[in-house]
């Protein structure tokens, strides 16, 4: 079906791709696209109290040939598996997806012998880079998962971490 | 004279050439830095966008021409409002009949646009294509 090789550009140098990388991770576009009550979370991320434009990936795009990060933010049921696996086929290359809950890591309270109606994970359809549980997760959970995104993206981290008491 | 005519020549040029070099520039960036194809699951990057859902019909459908002449028809106003600036700077300067008989006879034969338009039925707000499907 599909494929998950990647031609790579035609000019590639190192230090060009560590600052193209640099340029990426400080401004990661999300796709407008959130499938359960975990967008809730995701809108509240964005909105001013948390802000995400602090780490510049406020800009929520409308279009998936627009965006660099798919957060899967919620439940994908089988019937909308199609819609996002089409929505992941159309970004274009540099992408990334974050899972956002449990529902898209593992399926979530859905998952029991049995059930018929829901993809168990979003890593089911496509690579995942980033897992963010919670049920839902708070919008600083979100935060924290951009932040490993970046650190991915560019292999240093641009904030210090959160020490646990 | 020829010298500084030339120098001017060149000034437009490498304008120009700087503002193209501007516009096509970030496309032959994005061609050479940019992966030449992206993962996909379904191959359907080159699917319409449509949310994720199958597109249904042609993004090329033929839209209704109404609006198209209704504009055509504000640009006879329009011309109408710009000319008419300049008579109301020098109106009344020699003579006010003159300049008032003038105005008539040109706002008449602009009025003569909008009563044709008129008679063809631009104003009814009717639909006069259909789409395709």
């Amino acid at each position: 079906m599909g494929t998950q090789n990647l031609q790579p550009p035609v000019v590639q140098f190192a230090q060009l791709d560590k600052l193209l990388a640099l340029g990426r991770a400080n401004s990661l576009w999300p796709m407008t696209f959130g499938l359960a009550c975990c967008a809730i979370e995701m809108m509240a991320t964005g909105a001013s109290r948390f802000d995400l434009a602090r780490f510049g990936a406020e800009v929520f795009r409308p279009s998936p040939r627009q965006c660099d990060v798919m957060i899967v933010a919620g439940t994908i049921s089988k019937k909308m598996a199609p819609a996002v696996e089409t929505l992941y086929d159309q970004m274009p290359e540099p992408k990334w997806v974050i899972a956002m809950g449990n529902c898209a890591i593992s399926g979530g309270p859905f998952v029991f012998d049995g059930q018929y109606g829901i993809v168990e994970g979003a890593d089911k359809l496509f690579p995942v880079d980033v897992f963010i549980p919670g049920c839902p997760p708070r919008p600083e959970a979100l935060i924290e998962g951009i932040l490993e995104l970046e650190e991915k993206v560019t292999g240093s981290r641009r904030f210090p971490r959160v020490e646990v008491a | 004279m020829e010298q500084q005519s030339l120098l001017d020549l060149l000034y437009v040029a490498a304008f120009f050439l700087g503002g193209l070099g501007f516009a096509v520039g970030p496309f032959i960036i994005a061609l050479l830095l940019a992966p030449r194809s992206t993962r996909n699951t379904q191959q359907k990057t080159a699917q319409l966008i449509e949310c994720g859902m199958e597109p249904i019909g042609d993004a090329w459908i033929r839209f209704g021409v109404v609006y198209y002449l209704y504009a055509l028809m504000f640009l006879a106003f329009a011309v109408d409002i710009l000319y008419l600036f300049p008579v109301a700077l020098v109106y009344n300067r020699v003579f006010a009949i003159r300049d008032f008989i003038e105005i008539v006879i040109f706002v008449g034969i602009l009025a003569l646009a909008v009563v044709y338009a008129w008679n063809k039925g631009v104003f009814q707000w009717e639909r006069k294509t259909y789409s395709h499907r």
